[in-house]
């Protein structure tokens, strides 16, 4: 009986192979449905994300497995089956453990350090948990997977930092304001990153927006269709691919209510306050402004320090500029003024690189610690095997007789001790006879989950690992 | 009993160092960020016990000269430090507080070290009443608030530095937000404030009833130069609390005045203990 998992990834096939084989929910959970019936499969578990499409399972039989799911899958999908097989991989052993553990610590991501695959992996798991197709082997192999994928993100500072354009300008926020909710974004021009920044700084709770254009018109249907699009896109409760976080970026919370000067929330949701201003006007608001972003097609400044200054200069709480044009629009002249801080497109660019760098620095010690996690899977599953079993049990009974002699043996004479020693060995030996018996039968049955979950529980009944640990 | 003083007066330095060692490795290495330091208590209570066992050797409260008080001070910095850690639940700032817990709490040590030697000797002589007490008990509230004002002051400049000259380095990674830093500047400072007003308001009453005869009439040089530093302080930090309030001073200007105030403060004192 063998753990094996059978996939397609980023790495090996495009995304237009891997979409003919993705297994959302309702199809995973046939699948798996399907497995559990017709019981070729004791143990399985699917684990579909946008980049990768895995089944893991245990099977007794050294069949063509591949084959196998591949039918189920063309089936589910009603698709015509693949000729070239070769984008799949096909793991096993502890193989599969280490492939698993590289998973649930993001070195297998497409962005290395998005932890949000823990997540997937754990529902994942749910959905096997619930189609009853998961027993002791991968019960125990997903939860070390878990522990694993927690420790990778504690021990190691590879999810640390912000990684695309529009979360370096949260990241950059934070470092300045405690928290974005209440702060007002004030967005100049509507540029597609100055979008997808102004969506990140939503998410952290900023939930006032004054949309700023050359036009008013432009700028009331800018700002209406931010309202209508970040609406209609529903992120909550999902969780989002890590490798496509700037597609992340391009969806909006759950926002809700009409708009600002157009109206605010209902219950409990996020409530979005927007207003749409022209470029004069920016003065007359830009003081009660905490994070402008701005992104025009303009080959001249639109925000100059002779505009502007007489606004900024009276004010005593921070306002960060972020100018993501290219020619840039700020006047640089504007970031010497007391409370603004003003950085451009290669400042987060600068921000981007270090932090990639710095996982990718950080990869070494993630590796590390997969390797320790995998000796250790390995030892467990060697542990349970039945021959060092029965030797360890033999051990622990013998230990057990000879304290007992050293203890009792002076109440009897001298000539009794041999009958002592024997009577000891005997009882010893025949209460270990059905024991050992049983223990040996399941060697012949070829060892399923249950036998190894049997081989489990005996070891802790007796300490055995202890025992062990001490030879 | 005098070993046992000896002993933990050179052992207070050796565990502040500990400390700022422990929250050097958390601020450099990003370990535990998120954690409250479980060795906070068992000092601050090994602190108080010197105090107390030094209380019981003198026979009253060790409040008598600087090097006195700056113990007081380490102690009151670093009980006021664990609220904070414990409220919110983030060490990053610690190694700064206790590099300056640990220059109070050495310079105490090192001059203390004689004076507890030559009391194990002499018989101590009383100096002052429980007026008294109140009244340094009061002010020395209102410098750890200085003190601690100052340290986030100077973090809050250190953070702004760093962020005009878009440096995204050690403090970049390390430090709270500039907005967080600031308010826990001005809140300290104004918390200083309001105990060095109490502490200058009832300074006649406790201390012209007190035991120890302080009155107008018997005004020596020490007790000029307290009032001179106290009065400096209150209008040092007044300025501060009138421009936040009134003129709506930035977080900046009101960081750089805690810092410069509690240097001040603290020459004059340094330069006052040693003089007298």
């Amino acid at each position: 009986m063998e753990i094996s998992v059978i996939g397609i990834n980023h790495r090996s096939a495009a995304v237009d192979v891997r979409e003919r084989f993705a297994l959302p929910n309702d199809l995973a959970k046939k699948l798996l449905q399907a497995i559990r019936a017709e019981k070729i499969f004791s143990e399985a578990l699917v684990l579909d994300t946008c980049n990768r499409t895995e089944v893991y399972f245990v099977s007794k039989t050294q069949q063509d497995s591949l084959a196998h799911l591949l039918g189920h899958i063309t089936q589910l999908k009603q698709t015509p089956p693949l000729a070239d097989t070769s984008v799949f991989y096909h793991h096993q052993g502890l193989d599969v453990v280490r492939h698993l553990f590289r998973v649930a610590g993001t070195l297998d991501s497409q962005m290395v350090g998005e932890h949000q695959i823990l997540g997937q992996l754990k529902d994942a798991y749910r959905l096997a948990l619930d189609a009853g197709t998961t027993r002791f082997l991968l019960n125990k192999l997903l939860h070390w997977a878990f522990r694993v994928g927690k420790r990778v993100q504690t021990q190691t500072q590879l999810g640390r930092g912000s990684v695309s354009i529009a979360t370096s300008a949260v990241e950059l926020a934070g470092q300045i304001f405690s928290k974005l909710s209440g702060k007002t974004v004030l967005l100049v021009g509507a540029g597609e990153t100055a979008e997808l920044v102004a969506k990140a700084l939503l998410r952290s709770g900023v939930n006032e927006l004054i949309v700023a254009n050359r036009t008013l018109s432009r700028a009331e249907r800018l700002a209406d269709d931010f309202v209508q699009n970040v609406r209609a896109k529903n992120l909550k409760a999902k969780t989002v691919c890590p490798a496509s976080l700037d597609e992340q970026n391009k969806v909006g919370p759950e926002l809700a209510g009409p708009k600002a000067e157009h109206g605010s929330s209902t219950g409990s949701q996020q409530s979005l306050r927007t207003r749409a201003i022209g470029l004069d006007e920016i003065p007359a608001v830009v003081g009660g402004v905490d994070l402008l972003i701005c992104s025009t097609g303009s080959s001249e400044p639109v925000l100059t320090y002779q505009n502007m200054a007489n606004s900024l200069r009276h004010e005593n709480h921070p306002l960060l500029i972020i100018d993501i044009s290219v020619p840039r629009n700020v006047e640089a002249r504007l970031g010497d003024l007391p409370n603004v801080f003003l950085y451009n497109i290669d400042d987060l660019d600068m921000l981007v690189a270090r932090n990639l760098e710095r996982r990718r620095e950080e990869i070494p010690r993630a590796e590390a610690i997969i390797d320790d996690e995998v000796e250790q899977f390995g030892k467990w599953l060697n542990s349970l095997q039945v021959a060092p079993t029965v030797k360890l049990l033999q051990q622990h009974f013998e230990q057990l007789k000879q304290a007992q002699i050293v203890r009792y043996g002076r109440k009897f004479a001298s000539s009794e001790q041999k009958d002592l020693e024997e009577f000891s060995r005997g009882l010893c030996s025949k209460i270990l006879h059905k024991p050992i018996t049983f223990l040996r039968d399941l060697t012949a049955d070829s060892a399923d989950s249950e036998a190894l979950a049997i081989i489990d529980a005996i070891r802790q009944m007796f300490d055995l690992d202890t025992l062990e640990q001490n030879e | 009993m005098f070993s046992l003083s000896i002993i933990l007066n050179w052992l207070l330095p050796l565990l502040y160092l500990a400390l700022l060692v422990d929250y050097g490795a958390t601020f450099f290495l990003r370990t535990k960020t998120q954690a409250r330091n479980p060795w906070l208590i068992p000092v601050i209570g090994i602190h108080a016990f010197f105090l107390i066992l030094r209380s019981v050797q003198l026979g009253q409260v060790p409040l008598a000269d600087m090097y006195e008080i700056l113990s007081v001070l380490a102690l009151l910095t670093t009980a006021v430090y664990a609220v904070v850690e414990f409220a919110s639940r983030d060490r990053r700032t610690g190694m700064f507080v206790f590099l300056l817990v640990f220059l109070f709490q050495y310079t105490s040590s090192n001059f203390l070290a004689g004076t507890i030697m030559a009391e194990g000797v002499a018989e101590v002589e009383s100096q002052s009443a429980g007026c008294d007490r109140l009244h340094i008990i009061l002010a020395l509230a209102a410098y750890t608030a200085f003190a601690i004002s100052a340290v986030y002051g100077m973090l809050h400049l250190l953070a702004e530095r760093n962020l005009r000259k878009h440096r995204f380095g050690v403090l970049f990674d390390r430090l709270p937000s500039l907005d967080l830093l600031g308010r826990m500047t001005w809140h300290a400072l104004l918390g200083g404030f309001i105990f060095i007003t109490i502490t200058i308001i009832t300074a006649p009453l406790l201390l012209g009833h007190g035991g120890s005869g302080a009155t107008a009439q018997s005004l020596d040089a020490k007790v000029i130069v307290k009032i001179v530093i106290g009065s400096i302080a209150w209008l040092v930090y007044v300025v501060a609390v009138l421009g936040k309030l009134l003129g709506k001073w930035t977080s900046r200007r009101i960081s750089s005045i805690a810092v410069t105030g509690f240097v001040v403060i603290m020459i004059l004192l340094i330069v006052s203990g040693i003089l007298s």
